[in-house]
């Protein structure tokens, strides 16, 4: 055990401070905040797809990828290094998540040749992806989805409907779990196709987020065909897909979600400060706490990725989605408190300093529901870490 | 930042659970409520590793977790505390902490050879334990002993400030490392009894209510671990981090504690509230310990000191 890092790494993280410092588009360094769009931003600005394709033209974008997938084969110590760099810095690779995070490694691991020529352009950015998973009957349950996909000759034929769908009203692209054999056991008759968004048939309707902004859809399907060579993998062998992502950087995902938590808590400390409540000693002890929540988990996560580095199945971040949604969620809220009558007031003229709290109080919600509740993640840690009997 | 074990590590730890597992089993705990002298044969193999208290905190730390996975009874906390304070490696030992809020008492003054007392300034004397009147201080723990002592005037001399402030932060890390490990016992002992008593015909820990209990407790003990282990990495590295990082350590330890003394016992049902079940053993030093070495509310204070006013 040991705090230091090897020389090597550090000549990596002197590198990377050095692209960073040299490339970060200015409108990013200036504290662009994508929570806080409205309907009259664009969803994917054009500054931030070109800073997608500088890094990954320059080998920033996954560096554990080999240079032609936007990498430069680093180690998994090193992409922790850059994961926490990145989000020390408060710097996003991409406001778009769904091609570089789950489409390009899922095609790397399922797709045939002519699929996997599909996974630059995704990682890149230059293509948009959405992910068809949640239907109004398939939340937690999401064997339960119901889009029937049939097969008839060289075609699928699909019909049904996908809810919560992010970027659907952007996207070129579908990566869309549909049901293949309603005959099978739930879990045996899914497949995932890749559909063209602008296909006949498809129509999306924005939803609209908790905060008034639109950033996800409901995605119907009637009719639509798709060409049988969009199968990824085999037909009804689907439900071992939607277990993909990004399994090498899975390990070192969490310092995003901690060092955004640590940022909340210093600012905090700042709002404590200009509010006048530095001194209350309930406030006090609240900032304390929720400070030894973060650094905890920090060691959590750092703790688990020694595990998965040695190559050792990591239980410890099981932990982190859960906790830190949970967690940050708290913070707003203290940060809610601090603030006292101000709490709930728009008003930019008096609420300048305070209203980023409540904003990230209601947007909260989305990280205790969405990717598995919490509820769900604590059947998993029950079951799968703790070993205890499924009822 | 590499939070892995070294091969040796890995052997003193495993070691350490071995000897505690064969030496310390909860019978001797037991039965040194009645009989505080059946911990001799325990400390002849554990007074072996008292040199761990002048080396890596990092080792120091895996082997207390183990003497708090047993609630091992002798002065082995006390006497590595005193070996970092002092350097005397002859003697066994333990502190006195004068006008400090953290630890008004004195632990097992009665089976050490020397005293060393803080006294403010800091300064330091260390004294012959026999020479000092000491009150036994009933606790609801039985595994450890604490003293009132009735100081004489000392002649002491100057300690350095910033070796007393490094030491203090190790003795806050040593403690969070004993109470991860009786935090550890109570879980492990909680989780196989939820697998194993059954009620409507299926295991209590099928239930969702049982599973989600335990999925906290869980979270509360590993990430108490981890920051503990960050603890003692700090110390090890003088870290400017310590400081926080071992306020942090005392603090997760003491929330792990209780959040899992409470549910394992509101697991296990009537059966845990029984004298005969090994369970208050642990629950007796879990809720003991949250309390020396600073309070759970006194720690996160003291952050709250470092983040808000420095």
């Amino acid at each position: 055990m040991q705090l230091a890092w090897s020389p090597e790494d550090e000549e990596f993280r002197a590198e990377l401070i050095a692209f960073l410092d040299e490339n970060t588009p200015v409108e990013m360094a200036t504290g662009y905040d994508f929570q806080d769009m409205g309907d009259e931003h664009e969803l994917v600005p054009q500054w931030m797809r070109d800073w997608q394709a500088t890094l990954f033209d320059s080998g920033w974008m996954i560096p554990g990828y080999p240079p032609e997938l936007g990498g430069r084969n680093c180690t998994p110590v090193q992409t922790l290094i850059y994961l926490e760099t990145l989000a020390s810095r408060r710097l996003l690779r991409s406001s778009h998540f769904p091609g570089y995070a789950i489409v390009a490694p899922s095609l790397l691991e399922y797709g045939n040749d002519e699929q996997k020529k599909l996974v630059p352009s995704a990682i890149r950015g230059d293509t948009i992806w959405c992910i068809g998973m949640s239907e109004p009957n398939a939340g937690s349950d999401l064997a339960g989805l119901q889009t029937r996909a049939e097969l008839r000759d060289d075609h699928f034929v699909v019909n049904g409907q996908k809810v919560w769908t992010s970027y659907a009203m952007i996207a070129q692209k579908c990566f869309c779990y549909v049901r293949t054999d309603p005959t099978l056991p739930k879990h045996k008759g899914i497949s995932l196709l890749i559909i063209d968004v602008d296909s006949p048939g498809i129509d999306i309707r924005p939803l609209r987020h908790i905060n008034g902004t639109a950033g996800f859809a409901e995605v119907f399907f009637t009719d639509v065909i798709v060409p049988r060579e969009n199968l990824v993998g085999s037909l009804n062998g689907g439900w071992a897909i939607t277990q993909g992502s990004l399994a090498h950087e899975r390990a070192g995902l969490w310092v995003e979600g901690v060092a955004r938590f640590e940022q909340t808590i210093e600012g905090l400390v700042a709002l404590a400060r200009t509010q006048g409540r530095a001194g209350d000693p309930i406030i006090r002890r609240k900032i304390a706490a929720a400070y030894e929540l973060a650094a905890s988990l920090r060691a959590l996560g750092y703790k688990g990725f020694a595990s998965f580095a040695q190559g050792s199945s990591a239980p410890e971040h099981s932990y982190m989605k859960m906790a830190m949604s949970e967690a940050s969620k708290a913070a707003f809220e203290l940060g809610m408190e601090i603030s006292g009558p101000l709490a709930p007031v728009t008003d930019p003229a008096l609420g300048a300093t305070t209203n980023r709290f409540v904003h990230g109080f209601f947007l909260s919600f989305a990280n205790t529901i969405a990717g598995g509740s919490s509820e769900i993640q604590r059947n998993i840690i029950a079951q799968r870490v703790l070993g205890l009997p499924r009822h | 930042m590499d939070f892995s074990l070294t091969p040796d590590q890995e052997l003193l730890r495993d070691t350490g659970h071995k000897l505690l597992e064969r030496e310390c089993p909860p019978a001797l705990v037991r039965a040194h409520i009645e009989d505080p002298s059946v911990y001799a044969p325990l400390w002849r193999h554990l007074s072996e590793y008292t040199a761990l208290g002048s080396g890596d905190a990092t080792d120091l730390c895996l082997f207390l977790e183990e003497t708090g996975h047993a609630a091992a009874p002798g002065p082995f906390l006390a006497t590595t505390a005193y070996l970092a304070l002092t350097g005397d490696e002859t003697n066994t030992g333990t502190v006195c902490l004068v006008d400090d809020p953290t630890v008004p008492f004195v632990l097992e003054a009665d089976r050490v050879d020397r005293i060393a007392v803080v006294l403010p300034g800091p300064r330091l004397a260390v004294i012959d334990a026999a020479a000092v009147p000491a009150r036994f201080v009933a606790t609801v723990d039985y595994s450890r002993r604490l003293f009132a002592l009735d100081l004489p005037d000392l002649d002491s001399g100057p300690l350095d400030a910033e070796f007393y402030a490094q030491w203090r932060d190790r003795a806050f890390a040593s403690i969070a490392a004993e109470m991860v490990g009786t935090a550890r016992r109570i879980f492990d002992m909680s989780l196989a009894y939820a697998k194993e008593r059954k009620q409507f015909d299926v295991p209590i820990g099928s239930f969702q209510a049982i599973q989600h209990k335990l999925a906290d407790m869980s979270l509360a003990l590993e990430r108490a671990t981890a920051a503990v282990h960050y603890a003692a990495m700090t110390v090890d590295g003088h870290d400017p981090e310590r400081s926080r990082a071992c306020h942090v350590a005392k603090a997760a330890a003491g929330e792990a504690g209780r959040r899992i003394l409470k549910d394992g016992i509101q697991i296990h049902g009537g059966i845990g509230y029984t004298w005969e079940h090994d369970l208050h053993l642990y629950l007796r030093r879990s809720t003991a310990d949250e309390y020396l070495f600073g309070t759970t509310g006194w720690h996160l204070d003291r952050l709250a000191d470092l983040l808000i006013d420095a």
